[in-house]
């Protein structure tokens, strides 16, 4: 079963199930058509040769019933023959007086009328006395013959027999030479030693002659040689087949053998000459002549193959001698068969391709659907989430298409919600990172702070013992120097170092005002009003009299507690750097308000100055960064610490050329011993 | 002058260093200097004789700058001590003027700082060798905020006060040659400089502010009158008018008269 082998073999299964689906169900039809198509031709091919050639057979076996008839009739003329002219009383006389010239003339014509090979007389001892067709020779023994002898008993006898060379020769050297058939080699036909037939077959048929004391006077036999005599097949052959011809072939073939030899046939060799000579198969030649049975199927004759009938020639005593053929070409039938076959493979053929059209489209009212469906899952897979499957009748698909458009929906509603979502994710994501980067920039900044002022402590203090040596040493020899002459030889160096020295004491004071980490005393303050104040103290500098001050205070702010010291110094700080930031004059604007999330009160200090270069922004709440000439960089470190240690921000934006903002972002509400950027932004 | 008997000095400085300096720096012929690298030593020393001004460190290893000056005082109460202090120890500099300091010193400082110091000190231990810390008192008016044998802080309002010096610091500097007053606008921290005055003998006292806060008004009569200092030291001889930003954390270094 193809189906089964297919399947059977995983591999090809797996190929199968991965075909589009249409191919899947043509595949699966044309297995199914082919299977049932090659069945239903095996078994109609079977039967339909078993019928057309039992047929065959069947009209062959007649027809070699009608050939025997034909072959049975012509020994019934010759046997009418001897018989009719046995019993005329001119022959009896003749006989009788062994007129041998009467005898000659009357028999004489008869063989010649009748076309007799012989006609010949013998007496009541079998003695020959005329040979008709040869006068001269006579006196031979025919006794023994077998046809002869019953005669002889007074029988009619009849037969076919085999006749010597001898004896044809005796009849005339043209008998012998019409009988002697030379071999032609045949494939397939017994092997044998000899290349020639000299003995021919006859047809022989014998007639007692009576005397008037009713004794057998003699004998009068007559015979016809069937080599090369195609009388009797031809005549078969016209009566059977009537002379019906197949693509310029005789249809119907009748063959006389002798033994196996063809000696008499109207079938033809490759040049369309009788093939005498050519022998029967030795299958055939086993079966007819040594079994004696009859023999009925195709064969192979000369050239082409014959549907056959064979039977044995029997002698007068029983022996089998030759046989007798009729054989129609198989060719018309194999034509005939062929034609239904094709005829039927076509009916089926178109049959299948009606069904394969038929099918295909109702395939396609399944599949083009489902097709459908797959690009649009192909499209949806590739984001196209508005592509429909238009399909709207109402059978299962139609539902499922339905039902799958309503998915997409659905989709694409989820999918936009997730885009909204994601966008937003992105956007806290974004929010939260900076956060947190804010938070460790700040932890670092505050870390580095923690640990710079302890250190600051730490060399603040081991400095100032050796500083106090250098400075109180430094003017001990100043005062000495000035007592004497050289006094301007190392005056100056002195001097030098005793600034310098101061000028360190200076830097250690700043380390140290940056490393005191007092806890802050925090108060509750109007921040407006501290703000105000530091801004009078800043307006009567004078230093700063170009610069011109914006307040934008936000009215009625909740008061917040914070070390007024500390935060005061903050506002210094920042303003006295937004001054300065401001040489050629400008405009400071503070500004305080409450911050969005009413948790803490922002105040911010906007100058329009040269700005921060962005490379130095992250730097200058570092200590001991600084751009001026003259500051220690501890300013907005301070600040920091301070901003810190009230859990503050300090934020800065800065644009060079265009100003810079600071920005306090102070809590109003402070957790103890926290300083987490919860509370920061919180 | 030559007749007169020497004063005897005692530096008390854990570093030898700052100790010959510091001897070096005040050594005269009128004083004597005597080191010691130890509280330890310091009171042993201050045991076998007597010391008419005892300088020390306000940290040191074992007995403290703090420790000393109580047994000293304790012992003795004339003995004036100065103490040297670094900046993070200015609070407990404050606080050792409460507890019976003459003044201190912030380090580093220059021979002439210390020397002006030293003067006064000597000099108001001459004067008013058991001068009771009452005494001082019942010439501050009342209610009036000060750190003792320096500065008075009188409250305005909870954000500003006046500042001025007390008459006895005026005292023990003399004649007044030239006063250094802060600018408006100075951050000035309790017990830091907030001005100078320059004696006789040019040497420059430095002044301690009571407060912390900024500047917002300077006395500039004082700067053509010294004398108003001396006439109206707790009125008219006020130096500046300061705004305060820590006043609770600074009334703790301040005693307050009655």
């Amino acid at each position: 079963m193809p189906r089964l082998s297919f399947f059977r073999n995983k591999n090809c299964f797996k190929l199968f199930l991965n075909l589009p689906l249409r191919t899947k169900f043509i595949l699966s039809f044309l297995v199914v058509i082919g299977f049932g198509g090659l069945v239903t031709l095996f078994f109609g091919t079977r039967l339909e040769h078993r019928t057309i050639f039992s047929l065959a057979q069947a009209k062959v076996r007649h027809d070699l019933d009608s050939a025997r008839t034909v072959y049975q009739e012509k020994i019934n003329d010759i046997r009418d023959i001897v018989q009719l002219n046995a019993i005329r009383d001119s022959i009896q006389r003749a006989l009788l007086s062994q007129d041998r010239q009467l005898l000659l003339r009357q028999l004489g014509r008869i063989r010649q009328e009748f076309k007799l090979d012989l006609l010949n007389v013998v007496d009541g001892q079998g003695i020959v006395l005329l040979r008709t067709r040869n006068p001269e020779t006579y006196g031979d023994d025919f006794s023994s013959d077998p046809i002869i002898s019953k005669a002889l008993k007074g029988e009619i006898a009849s037969g076919t027999g085999i006749v010597s060379r001898e004896a044809l020769l005796r009849e005339g050297k043209d008998l012998a030479s019409q009988a002697y058939i030379k071999f032609i080699p045949t494939p397939r036909a017994t092997p044998k030693a000899e290349d020639h037939e000299e003995n021919g077959l006859m047809l022989l048929a014998a007639a007692p002659v009576w005397d008037s004391q009713g004794k057998v006077a003699g004998v009068l036999y007559g015979g016809l040689l069937l080599n090369r005599n195609y009388g009797i097949v031809d005549r078969v052959k016209d009566i059977v087949f009537k002379g019906e011809r197949y693509k310029g072939k005789e249809i119907g073939t009748v063959t006389i053998f002798q033994h196996d030899l063809r000696i008499s046939t109207n079938v033809t060799d490759e040049f369309g000459e009788r093939a005498i000579g050519t022998r029967a198969s030795q299958e055939v030649a086993e079966t007819v002549l040594n079994r004696g049975e009859p023999w009925i199927g195709r064969a192979f004759v000369v050239s082409h193959w014959y549907i056959a009938a064979y039977e044995p020639i029997r002698d007068v005593t029983g022996a089998i001698i030759g046989m007798l053929y009729v054989g129609m070409l198989e060719k018309p039938y194999i034509d005939l068969r062929n034609r239904v076959m094709l005829t039927f493979t076509g009916l089926a053929g178109l049959c299948a391709a009606i069904l394969l059209v038929i099918l295909s489209s109702i395939t396609s009212t399944i599949i083009n659907p489902l097709q459908g469906m797959v690009q649009a899952t192909q499209k949806i897979a590739q984001g196209e989430l508005n592509h429909k499957v238009a399909i709207d009748w109402r059978d299962e698909i139609g539902q499922l298409a339905e039902s799958f458009n309503r998915m997409t929906e659905n989709l694409k509603a989820a999918n936009e919600n997730l885009i909204q979502w994601s966008k937003t994710l992105e956007k806290k994501v974004e929010e939260r990172t900076r956060e947190l980067r804010e938070m460790q920039d700040y932890l670092i900044q505050s870390e580095k702070l923690a640990s710079l002022g302890k250190m600051a402590a730490g060399i603040a203090h081991e400095i100032n013992n050796p500083l106090t040596s250098i400075l109180i040493n430094a003017h001990l020899l100043l005062e000495k120097l000035a007592k004497t002459e050289k006094k301007d030889e190392f005056y100056e160096n002195l001097s030098l170092i005793a600034e310098e020295t101061a000028r360190c004491s200076q830097i250690v004071r700043g380390l140290l005002e940056f490393a005191r980490q007092s806890p802050p005393q925090k108060d509750f303050t109007d921040i407006n009003d501290l703000l105000e104040r530091t801004v009078t103290l800043l307006e009567n500098k004078a230093s700063f009299q170009n610069i011109k001050i914006i307040k934008n205070f936000e009215p009625n702010l909740p008061l917040i507690r914070l070390d007024r010291s500390k935060i005061q110094q903050v506002f210094w700080n920042l303003m006295v750097n937004a001054c300065e930031a401001m040489p050629k004059g400008g405009q400071l604007t503070i500004g305080t308000r409450l911050a969005a999330n009413k948790q803490a009160i922002e105040v911010s200090f906007m100058d329009n100055g040269v700005g921060i270069p962005a490379e130095n922004l992250h730097k200058i709440f570092d200590p001991f960064f600084t751009t001026k000439a003259s500051g220690t960089g501890l300013g907005l470190a301070i600040c920091y610490g301070i901003i810190q240690q009230h859990q503050g921000l300090i934020e800065v934006r800065s644009e060079v050329g265009r100003g810079t903002v600071f920005t306090l972002i102070l809590p109003l509400e402070t957790k103890n011993n926290q300083i987490t950027g919860g509370t920061i932004n919180g | 002058m030559a007749e007169k008997e020497k004063r005897k000095i005692l530096v008390v400085d854990d570093e030898i260093t700052v100790c010959k300096s510091i001897r070096q720096a005040i050594l005269s012929e009128d004083q004597e200097v005597d080191m010691a690298l130890s509280g330890e030593e310091a009171l042993a020393k201050d045991r076998e004789r007597r010391y008419d001004l005892v300088i020390t460190d306000l940290m040191m290893p074992g007995i403290s700058g703090l420790d000393l000056l109580r047994e000293i005082k304790a012992a003795h109460p004339e003995v004036k001590v100065v103490m040297i202090t670094g900046y993070p120890t200015i609070k407990t500099a404050v606080e050792s003027i409460k507890l019976g300091a003459f003044d201190y010193i912030p380090k580093p400082f220059t021979p002439a700082e210390l020397r002006a110091l030293v003067g006064r000190a000597l000099k108001q231990a001459e004067t008013e060798p058991g001068l009771e810390a009452t005494a001082v008192e019942a010439k501050i008016p009342a209610g009036y905020y000060y750190l003792i044998g320096h500065t008075w802080l009188k409250l305005e309002t909870s954000n500003y006060g006046l500042v001025g010096v007390t008459h006895d610091f005026l005292r023990s500097v003399g004649i007044i040659t030239h006063l250094e007053l802060p600018k408006i606008g100075d951050a000035l921290s309790q017990g830091e400089v907030c001005a100078k005055i320059t004696d006789a003998n040019r040497f420059q006292h430095r002044i301690w502010s009571p407060a912390s806060g900024r500047v917002i008004e300077v006395n500039t009569a004082l700067l053509h009158d010294f004398s108003l200092l001396r006439r109206s030291p707790y009125a008219e001889g006020y130096l500046f008018k300061i705004d305060l930003v820590a006043l609770e954390e600074d009334l703790k270094g301040l005693l307050q008269a009655k």
